[in-house]
């Protein structure tokens, strides 16, 4: 790459908010033809800033950016950054799922293909069949966005993105560049594949910065990748020359060592006692036969790809599904396939999901999220009364334990950052202390650096002999985590395999 | 610190800017007739008789369903008491309360095991009561006479109504400031699945709600019974359904639950009345302070619907 110019490249680019918080500290990086760059760092590092400065929405403070080695100023809009051939693929909300592919593509370009009778729809349709198959997206022009896979409604989206640029330059030559803003967040690892796939196949027409906090994704993924930490530029690896590990990448994302590192000395916890017992349990559709044993301070995982039955094992044991045939034992109680959720709590079960606005109350404050499953420890013994000093105090320790984020306790958690929300998820249960602990997907969506801190959690979770089951989408979730591990597969249990084992099949 | 809080107040209940706004504006337009002994009292009046129909219903509403029953248990409490006075004497009042707590829990077993919606269940409802009282009063309105003494004047120019409803206020903001249930009640309202999957048996709790609504709603009318002339009407008045809702509304609990509950209905009573009554002494038409009242309930649930977190006042 070297000797070449790069398409796009900004130089000393500074950013003050308020005039105190240093979101950017002269960073600079450069994207050159036909390559997809890597911009990583935990959230608050800097990296949507960077990316709304590049797309037009916030004006630098300092710093001087290039185009095919020209200097220019930065773009003032998204609209004239489109016309410079730059565009961000946002996160999430960025698709209209009730309009047709056709429409979506063409959205807010309609002026072109007005006819004497309405919109030219053949026309739209034509010219949309054209690009999609220019970018190798397998879908019709006739279905519903939110008919498609998550994936392909992402390729949609880049697919618009260029198309923007093409109309906005109106037939000067650009290069295209597109921002990528976490496209992975919501897909399911298949489905992450399936996207990569896609993209590398459109890297000759377009060049992407792809953001992400993911960093096998990355290694796999992108050819050069810069770091950011706390707004500044720390390392900037390129993988074709550097030799750069995994740790390596981590490292320079949260700036010390991580966790699989110091734990996997750690020796076990598992105590003989069983706290729960399932015999042939049979939910006709979603999975069949499962037959396993949880003891005290262990973490069973529930292995397997999307439709393995998996989910619906462990929202069947939380009591919100219920389950058709077996034998369900909760610390040696046999219990009732229909019984819901609270029931569940009061035998000792409790259920946390990473989905983001499943269990939380986000117009509440941190405090009272944490309260509402601990209020025997909040109300007064003989006085139907919630004691709001408690409840502080309560909220205090947890978010100093877990190193949450926010101004104070009484913080409404709509306003903290998805690693932080999470954590006063699974802070709750921390000071609960169930039996059983039900996870699904417990770090989803969040940065490292969070990440790393709710496994602390669960592994004193573990050590306070609290026995806990995942399910997961990333494997070294569970290779960190787990004791055992059921791998399912179409809704039965395939084989049952030890820590070691699957981490070595892991690697593989 | 305490300037600080005042703001945040400010913040989260802009209702209150708008009251004092009001009193402000129409102090200056009427200088020798708004802020008088008898006007106030008036706009009293008509804040205790909003604030006990739309009390127990906003408990309902932070819950994100809709009750829309109290006018139903006025009426029919009414011409029951009217039917037994003459057996069971003075405790015949009784039936308010009971009436009510029993229609509650009708309406909250129907509605959270039913999975009927709470809005037509209970507007049928109220259509209901409405047919049984025209049949049992024989389709004429009734006066019952005896209790007289409930808002017999105590202190100069303040209702004996409002004194009564003192402590059924400050119990239904305790019950959803500081217990389990108006915790749980807020949880059901803000995330159900959530509330759920935190092991609060949402069903129950539902029940509860409306079993609660009435029973507050029932409580009241022993008072609003004899407040508003101790007669039973046969005939549904549209504006005594509406006006609660709107108080609800503009006090700030969104119909879609989670925020608001009845330390915000108190405050939207009170604006109402003083908004009704600034109106009323202008001497507009009657019907264009109904068309303004309607307008007032569709701009209060615009407001809502956009979210107060918005609005920041410094």
């Amino acid at each position: 790459m070297k000797g070449m110019t790069p398409i796009l490249e900004v130089r000393d680019v500074s950013k003050t908010f308020d005039s105190v918080v240093q979101a950017l500290d002269n960073v600079s990086i450069a994207v050159y033809r036909g390559e997809v760059v890597g911009v990583v760092g935990e959230n608050g590092a800097g990296k949507s800033t960077l990316m709304k400065i590049l797309a037009g929405v916030y004006a630098p403070d300092r710093g001087t950016l290039f185009l095919n080695g020209k200097k220019v100023s930065f773009p003032r809009n998204p609209k004239e950054a489109a016309r410079r051939g730059i565009s961000i693929v946002y996160q999430e909300r960025g698709v209209i799922p009730h309009l047709r592919v056709y429409q979506f593509l063409f959205l807010g370009h309609e002026e072109r293909y007005r006819g004497p009778f309405g919109l030219r729809k053949a026309d739209m349709r034509k010219e949309a069949r054209a690009i999609l198959d220019e970018f190798h997206v397998a879908c019709d022009t006739e279905s519903f966005m939110y008919e498609l896979p998550l994936a392909t409604q992402k390729m949609v989206e880049i697919a618009r993105a260029v198309l923007g640029i093409r109309l906005e330059s109106r037939g000067e030559e650009v290069t295209p560049v597109i921002i990528l803003d976490e496209p992975t967040a919501p897909l399911t690892l298949e489905e992450r594949k399936e996207l990569f796939a896609s993209i590398l196949r459109m890297k000759e027409r377009a060049s992407f910065i792809f953001v992400s906090h993911i960093i096998p994704e990355i290694m796999e993924f992108v050819n050069r990748v810069y770091v950011l930490r706390d707004g500044k530029l720390v390392a900037h690896y390129d993988f074709s020359k550097d030799t750069v590990t995994e740790e390596d990448l981590f490292r320079a994302i949260v700036g010390r060592e991580s966790l699989a590192h110091i734990l996997s000395e750690e020796e076990s916890s598992v105590a003989p006692e069983v706290v729960l017992q399932a015999e042939g349990l049979t939910k006709n559709g979603a999975y069949y036969d499962v037959s396993f044993v949880l003891h005290r301070g262990e973490c069973l995982g529930l292995f397997g790809p999307a439709g393995s039955g998996k989910s619906e094992i462990i929202r069947t044991l939380a009591g919100i599904l219920e389950f058709d045939k077996g034998k369900l034992r909760v610390k040696g109680r046999d219990v009732s396939p229909d019984e819901p959720p609270y029931i569940r709590l009061a035998r000792g079960v409790g259920y946390c999901s990473g989905e983001s606005g499943k269990e939380l109350f986000f117009h509440w404050s941190i405090a009272k999220n944490i309260s509402v499953v601990n209020l025997e420890k909040v109300l007064h013994r003989h006085f139907p009364v919630i004691r709001f000093k408690r409840e502080e105090e309560m909220a205090k320790t947890i978010v100093e334990k877990l190193g949450i984020k926010a101004p104070s306790v009484h913080t409404d958690c709509y306003s903290l950052s998805g690693g932080n929300k999470q954590k006063v998820s699974i802070g709750k249960w921390l000071e609960r202390s169930p039996d059983i602990l039900l996870l699904e997907d417990p770090t989803i969506g969040i940065d490292v650096g969070a990440r790393e801190d709710i496994y602390g959690v669960l592994f004193e979770m573990k050590r306070r002999g609290i026995a806990l089951i995942l399910v997961s989408d990333d494997p070294k979730e569970y290779a960190l985590l787990c004791d055992r591990i059921l791998v399912m597969r179409k809704g039965r249990v395939e084989r049952v395999m030890k820590a070691k084992e699957f981490q070595e099949m892991a690697v593989v | 610190m305490n300037s600080r809080r005042f703001l945040v107040f400010l913040g989260s209940n802009p209702v209150f800017l708008v009251l004092v706004g009001l009193v402000v504006l129409f102090s200056f337009l009427y200088p020798h007739r708004f802020l008088t002994g008898l006007n106030l009292t008036t706009i009293l009046k008509q804040f205790v008789t909003l604030t006990l129909f739309a009390l127990g219903p906003s408990m309902v509403v932070v819950m994100g369903s809709l009750d829309l029953s109290y006018v139903g248990i006025w009426m029919l409490g009414g011409i029951l008491v009217w039917l037994l006075t003459p057996s069971l004497g003075f405790w015949s009042i009784c039936i308010f309360p009971l009436l009510g707590l029993g229609t509650g829990l009708f309406i909250g077993v129907v509605h959270a095991k039913g999975k009927m919606p709470s809005f037509i269940l209970t507007l049928c409802l109220l259509v209901v009561y409405w047919g049984l009282t025209a049949i049992l009063s024989g389709g004429y309105s009734r006066v019952v006479r005896g209790y007289e003494f409930i808002t017999a004047p105590l202190i100069p120019y303040v209702p004996t109504a409002f004194l009564w409803s003192l402590p059924l206020i400050v119990s239904a903001v305790y019950l959803m400031e500081r217990t389990r249930i108006g915790l749980y009640l807020y949880a059901i309202g803000s995330n159900e699945e959530g509330a759920q999957l935190a092991g609060i048996p949402v069903t129950k709790y539902k029940i509860i709600a409306f079993a609660l609504s009435g029973l507050f709603t029932g409580l009241g009318t022993i008072i609003l019974f004899q407040h508003l002339g101790g007669s039973v009407p046969v005939e549904l008045n549209l504006k005594n359904v509406v006006w609660p809702l709107v108080a609800i509304v503009l006090g700030g609990t969104p119909l879609v639950g989670g925020s608001g509950g009845p330390q915000r209905t108190l405050l939207g009573a009170l604006t109402f009345s003083v908004f009704y009554r600034g109106l009323y002494l202008s001497l507009l038409h009657p019907e264009i302070l109904q068309l303004l009242v309607g307008v007032l309930l569709i701009v209060s649930i615009i407001v809502g619907a956009r979210g107060i977190k918005g609005v920041e006042i410094t």
